[in-house]
C-alpha cells in the first residue's frame, strides 16, 4: 500500500506531492490515523499552541484504504485540525461523493496549511493540481459554490465533487463546518473557520484514475459476505426507510431527548415522530453516500401540503434530517414542525454550521430569558434591537442562526465559539455566573441528547479527543443494554447494567480502539449497530484491510493500532494542557437531576469519578494526572511521542 | 397464564400496523412472546425480532424495553401485566 | 450475423460456428427505473471482476449510474432522477454487433450475451451511437465497456444497495435488488409499465400508492 499526499502552502501558493509508503500504513493505518500523524509532525515544526485561525495551523484531508472499495457501508472522509472553538485537537468525518471522488484522484491525503492572499479554491483533477480565484465565490453558501463548482468544471474526466465553506466558514465563525458536496457536513470541531481563515472556498476534485487492490478476489469474496449478512437482518430495512430518524421513538420512549437546553428529555407535542416523517414527507431515499449498501438516506421536496409549516418552505428540498439534526431543533429549541425541523438542517448546511454547539448557543439565551434571568433590555443590548426568544419560534432562531453565521451583533460574537465559550464570555459581560446553563462535556462542545442515566455515553462526552462527542467512545453497549455484547468483551454482563459503574470507563477505552480503526478505514460507522460483525473491526474488517492494503496484521496488531492512534490525539491534546481537570461536563448534566422518563433521578456525579478512572486505568495512563506514561507510549512504539511529551512537560511523572 | 401488552414503534409499527396488542401467554417467558409475536405477523417479523445465527431476539438496530426500560432478551422472564415497547436500536447522526 | 468471428473460451469450450443458429440472451439486466440511490457500489463492483489487475475504477464500469433528473436520454426519455444505464441484451444479434466494421462482438455460451473482444477492436466507436440505449461506454483509454453478464452471475446485482420488498411473487417473503433479471415476471412487468413520477420523486412512491410494491423497504 502506498498513497499520494498532496502539500498546499496557501502563503507561497506552491503545491507538491510526497508519497506515503507502506511503513506509514503499517504503523496508522489510514485515513483519521495517518490524518493525525500528518497534523502530529507539522506541529513538531510550527507552534501548537498557536492560534487556529492562523496560517501555522494544518487543515488535513484524508480518505482511508477501505473507502471506493465495496468494503464497508459507505465512505467517510475525515478532516483533522486544531479546533478554533476548543482550542485542541479536531477532527471531523463526513460522507457523500466528495471522499470518494478523491480516492481516484490519486491523492488520497490533502494537507492546507498557509493562509492565501485572497480567496482562492483547489482543483484537483487528477494529477493536475492548482488554485484558482474565488471571488465569485465568497459571500455564497455551500449549496451554490457547490452548484457553481460543479457547471464550471464539467464532467470531464469525471463528475466534479466539492467540500466547500459556507458563509460562518468565512467569516471565521469558530464551530463553522466544511460540506460536502453540498450536501454533507463535516460539522464538529470548526473546520470551516480554519478553511475560512486560509481563505480557501473550497476544494473541487475530479478523478478517473484506479484503486489498486492487493487481493481483488478476496475483497470479492469479503464484500459479498458482509452483503448477504446485512440483507439477512429485516431492521437493516427499517433503517433504510427511516436513517437515523428510527431513533426518535425509542429516544422519546426511554427519556433521551434533550428537550428545552435538556431541561426535559422528551419530545412536546405529536408531531415529530419518524412515523409522521416516513407519511408525510418520505420520497424515495435518492441520495447516498458513495459505496454504501445500505443507503439510509434520503430527499425530501415540500410541496407544503405536508405539515402547518410547510406551507412557509415550498418548493425546498434537501436531505431527511438526521437524529442529532432533530435532537437539536425538536430538542434542545422545541421547535415541533417537521417542515421547519427540515429546513432546520438546511440552513445550517447551507451556512455550513455545527447544528450541536449552535442550537445549543441559541437555547442558552433562551433558557436564561425564560427564567428571567436577563431583561428585554439585555437582549436589545445582544442584537442591536428588540428580539423575541421565544421557544420554538423558527423566524426567531433563524434570526438567531443569522447573527452566529454573519457576526453581526453582539450575541453572534459572543457565541461564536459554541455555548461554552459564549456563556463564559456573556457571564463576565453582565457580571454574573449563567454557568449553570450552558450545556457543554469536553473542550466546551455540546451535543443533544440527555447524558445522565449513561455512565459510559457520559464518559465518552467527558473524554473523546475532539471535545464531547459520542462518535469516538460510541457507548452503544450501554445505551442499547447489550448484555450480550457485554459479554462478549469482557466476560460478564456489567458494561451493558445502567446501575453499575463496572467496564464503563473500559468500554469507551476498547471501543475508542476500534472506532479510531474504523474512521482509519475511511469506512461509515452505522454497520456498527446493524451487524454484530460491526463490532469487530479488528477482525472482521480487519480481513478486508490486508486484502486491499496487504498490511498482514493480524487483530491483536489492528487492536494496538487502534490505540496507537487514540495515543496520539490524546497526546495532542497533552501538548495543549489538557489534563484529567479538562476531561469533565458541564455542571447540569454533573449535578441536577434527570427530570424525567424511564430513569429519573440520575445525575452524572453518581459515576462519575470511578468510571473517569477505570477508563485511565484501561487506557495505562496515569489516574491522578489524565497523562500518558512512557512505559504506555513505549509499548505502542511511540517513543519518540514521549520524548515530545516530556520536553513539553505533559507525560505522566514516574 | 399471564397476560402481556406489546407496544410496536417505527418499523414494527409499520409491520404490524397496530400501536399495541396484547398476548395471553401460558409461561411467563420472553420466548414465548416472540413466538406469538411472529406467528401472529409472519415473516416478516421473523426477519425483524430474531436473529436466525442466535435464535435469541434480533439485537442488531432493534431495542425491546420492559417498563422500566430494562431490555428483554429471549431467556428473561415476564411478569403479568407487563408492558414491553419494541423499538429500534439506533442512535447519532 | 453469421460474419461474426468464432472464438475458444479459455476454458475450452467451443464457440458458435459460422451460420449456427444463436439462442436468445433469456436472462438479462434491467434496472428499476428511479429507484437507483446512486450508492455506486455496482460501478466499484464490476470495475473489480473486470479488471485484469485488481483495479477499481468506476470508469471502466461496464454499468453507469447517472442523477440527471432533467437530462433525457434513450435509456430514460422521461428523465427520471437516478438511472442506471446498463446493457440491455436487445437483440440477437444487437445493433452494436451488427454496425461493427471489424466483427468483434462474439457470443458467451453461457449466457448468450454479446461481448465485445478487445483484441479485434479497433475504438471505432461505431457501436457507440449504434446502441439504441446509450449503454455502449467509453473508457478514458478508449476501450469500449460492454455489459458481458459476468459470465451469469452478474455482479453489480448482488451488489445492488436497493431492494424493494416484492409481495406479489408468492406467500414467501421476498426482497429483489433494484437490478434483477429478465426472468423474474414481476420486475420484468413492472419494468416495462410506463413509470409515474412525481417531480423527481419516482415511480417507487407511485407504485406504493398503486399497492404493487409493500413499503417495507
Amino acid at each position: 500500500m502506498e498513497s499520494n499526499l498532496l502539500r498546499v502552502d496557501l502563503t507561497t501558493g506552491e503545491i507538491k506531492s510526497e508519497i506515503i509508503g507502506h511503513e506509514v500504513f503499517e504503523k496508522w493505518v489510514g485515513g483519521s490515523g495517518i490524518n493525525n500523524w500528518i497534523m502530529w509532525q507539522h506541529f513538531l515544526t510550527h507552534d501548537i499552541n498557536c492560534d487556529p485561525r492562523s496560517p501555522d495551523n494544518i487543515f488535513v484531508f484524508g480518505v482511508g484504504p477501505l473507502a471506493g472499495s465495496g468494503a464497508g457501508s459507505g465512505v467517510k472522509g475525515r478532516i483533522t485540525f486544531k479546533s478554533p472553538c476548543y482550542d485542541m485537537f479536531g477532527d471531523s468525518a463526513g460522507g457523500g461523493k466528495f471522499p470518494y471522488m478523491v480516492r481516484f484522484s490519486g491523492y488520497e491525503y490533502i494537507a492546507i496549511t498557509g493562509k492565501a492572499p485572497k480567496p482562492v479554491y483547489l482543483h484537483i483533477c487528477n494529477d493536475e493540481v492548482s488554485l484558482h480565484d474565488a471571488s465569485h465565490l465568497w459571500g455564497k453558501d455551500t449549496k451554490e459554490t457547490h452548484e457553481i463548482l460543479q457547471r464550471d468544471l464539467g464532467d470531464y474526466p469525471s463528475k466534479t465533487h466539492t467540500l466547500s465553506i459556507g458563509q460562518a466558514g468565512e467569516n471565521q465563525v469558530g464551530i463553522a463546518g466544511v460540506v460536502s458536496d453540498a450536501l454533507r457536513i463535516h460539522a464538529r470541531c470548526g473546520g470551516g473557520a480554519v478553511l475560512g481563515s486560509k481563505n480557501l472556498k473550497a476544494i473541487a476534485v475530479q478523478g478517473s484514475g484506479g484503486i489498486k487492490i492487493k487481493r481483488p478476489e478476496g475483497i470479492m469474496k469479503w464484500s459479498d459476505v458482509f452483503r448477504q449478512s446485512l440483507d439477512a437482518n429485516e431492521a437493516v430495512y427499517g433503517f433504510k426507510r427511516r436513517g437515523t430518524l428510527g431513533a426518535v421513538e425509542m429516544y422519546q420512549h426511554i427519556g433521551s431527548h434533550f428537550w428545552r437546553n435538556n431541561q426535559g428529555n422528551k419530545f412536546r407535542g405529536e408531531g415529530i415522530t419518524s412515523d409522521n416523517w416516513v407519511k408525510r414527507f418520505h420520497k424515495y431515499s435518492e441520495v447516498c453516500s458513495s459505496d454504501c449498501f445500505i443507503a439510509c438516506d434520503a430527499k425530501y421536496k415540500i410541496d407544503g401540503t405536508e405539515s402547518e409549516a410547510a406551507k412557509k418552505y415550498v418548493g425546498e428540498t434537501f436531505r431527511r434530517p438526521e437524529y442529532l439534526t432533530t435532537g437539536s431543533a425538536a430538542g434542545a429549541l422545541d421547535v415541533r414542525d417537521w417542515a421547519e425541523v427540515a429546513h432546520w438542517g438546511k440552513i445550517t448546511n447551507d451556512y455550513g454550521i455545527d447544528n450541536q454547539d449552535l442550537s445549543c448557543s441559541i437555547s442558552f439565551l433562551m433558557e436564561i430569558k425564560q427564567h428571567g434571568l436577563i431583561s428585554d433590555d439585555d437582549v436589545a443590548n445582544l442584537f442591536g434591537h428588540s428580539q423575541s426568544l421565544e421557544w420554538g419560534n423558527m423566524d426567531d432562531i433563524e434570526a438567531l442562526v443569522e447573527s452566529i453565521v454573519y457576526q453581526s451583533n453582539p450575541f453572534g460574537k459572543l457565541f461564536g465559539d459554541g455555548p461554552y465559550k459564549g456563556a463564559l464570555r456573556y457571564s463576565e459581560m453582565m457580571g454574573q455566573n449563567f454557568m449553570k446553563y450552558a450545556m457543554y462535556g469536553k473542550g466546551g462542545a455540546s451535543f443533544t441528547e440527555e447524558m445522565r442515566p449513561f455512565p459510559t455515553w457520559m464518559n465518552n462526552m467527558a473524554v473523546a479527543s475532539r471535545g464531547a462527542d459520542h462518535l469516538k467512545g460510541l457507548g452503544l453497549i450501554e445505551k442499547f443494554q447489550r448484555r450480550d455484547l457485554s459479554q462478549i468483551y469482557f466476560g460478564g454482563p456489567e458494561a451493558a447494567d445502567l446501575e453499575v459503574p463496572t467496564y464503563k470507563g473500559a468500554s469507551t477505552a476498547i471501543i475508542e480502539n476500534q472506532v479510531a480503526l474504523l474512521n482509519s478505514y475511511g469506512v461509515c460507522m452505522f454497520h456498527w449497530m446493524l451487524d454484530p460483525a460491526g463490532y469487530m473491526p479488528e477482525s472482521y474488517y480487519g480481513e478486508a484491510y490486508r486484502s486491499i492494503t496487504g498490511v498482514e496484521h493480524d487483530s491483536e496488531m489492528l487492536m494496538r493500532d487502534g490505540e496507537r492512534i487514540c495515543n496520539l490525539e490524546k497526546a495532542f491534546n497533552s501538548r495543549v494542557g489538557m489534563r484529567r481537570e479538562h476531561d469533565t461536563v458541564c455542571e447540569r448534566w454533573m449535578w441536577e437531576p434527570c427530570p424525567e422518563g424511564k430513569y429519573p433521578g440520575k445525575v452524572a456525579a453518581d459515576m462519575f469519578e470511578p468510571v473517569l478512572d477505570e477508563y485511565y486505568q484501561w487506557r495505562g495512563w496515569d489516574v491522578r494526572s489524565g497523562l500518558q506514561t512512557r512505559a504506555k507510549l513505549e509499548e505502542l512504539d511511540l517513543g519518540d511521542v514521549a520524548d515530545v511529551l516530556e520536553a513539553d512537560g505533559a507525560l505522566a511523572r514516574g | 397464564m399471564i397476560t402481556v401488552n406489546t407496544e410496536y414503534h417505527s418499523h414494527f409499527k409499520e409491520i404490524t400496523g397496530l400501536a399495541g396488542d396484547s398476548f395471553e401467554l401460558d409461561e411467563p417467558l420472553v420466548s414465548e412472546l416472540a413466538a406469538k409475536i411472529t406467528e401472529k405477523y409472519g415473516a416478516k417479523m421473523k426477519a425483524l425480532l430474531i436473529d436466525p445465527r442466535t435464535n435469541d431476539l434480533n439485537a442488531n438496530g432493534t431495542m425491546y424495553v420492559d417498563s422500566k426500560g430494562k431490555r428483554i432478551f429471549i431467556d428473561d422472564t415476564l411478569e403479568d401485566g407487563e408492558t414491553i415497547a419494541f423499538l429500534v436500536g439506533i442512535a447519532g447522526g | 450475423m453469421s460474419a461474426l468471428p468464432q472464438k475458444e473460451l479459455v476454458t475450452g469450450e467451443t464457440w458458435y460456428q459460422p451460420g449456427d443458429e444463436i439462442p436468445n440472451v433469456t436472462t438479462k439486466l434491467f434496472a428499476l427505473r428511479n429507484q437507483c440511490t446512486e450508492c455506486n457500489v455496482c460501478e466499484v463492483a464490476c470495475s473489480l471482476v473486470h479488471s485484469p489487475d485488481g483495479e477499481i475504477n468506476p470508469q471502466l464500469s461496464r454499468i453507469q449510474i447517472n442523477h440527471a433528473p432533467d437530462k433525457q436520454t434513450k435509456a430514460s426519455p422521461a428523465g427520471l432522477g437516478f438511472v442506471a444505464d446498463i446493457c440491455h441484451h436487445c437483440g440477437n444479434p444487437p445493433p452494436c454487433a451488427e454496425v461493427c466494421p471489424t466483427d468483434a462482438f462474439y457470443y458467451d455460451p453461457l449466457t448468450q450475451a454479446a461481448v465485445i473482444d478487445q483484441d479485434n477492436c479497433i475504438q471505432c466507436m461505431e457501436c457507440v451511437p449504434g446502441c439504441p440505449f446509450d449503454v455502449v461506454f467509453v473508457a478514458p483509454s478508449g476501450e469500449l465497456l460492454k455489459c458481458d453478464l459476468c459470465g451469469g452471475d452478474p455482479v453489480c446485482v448482488k451488489a445492488c444497495s436497493t431492494r424493494p420488498e416484492l409481495l406479489n411473487v408468492g406467500k414467501q417473503y421476498n426482497r429483489m435488488p433494484v437490478l434483477f433479471y429478465e426472468e423474474q415476471p414481476e420486475f420484468n412487468r413492472l419494468s416495462r409499465e410506463e413509470p409515474v413520477a412525481r417531480d423527481e420523486v419516482g415511480m417507487m412512491q407511485a407504485m406504493l400508492e398503486r399497492g404493487e410494491i409493500s413499503s417495507g423497504a
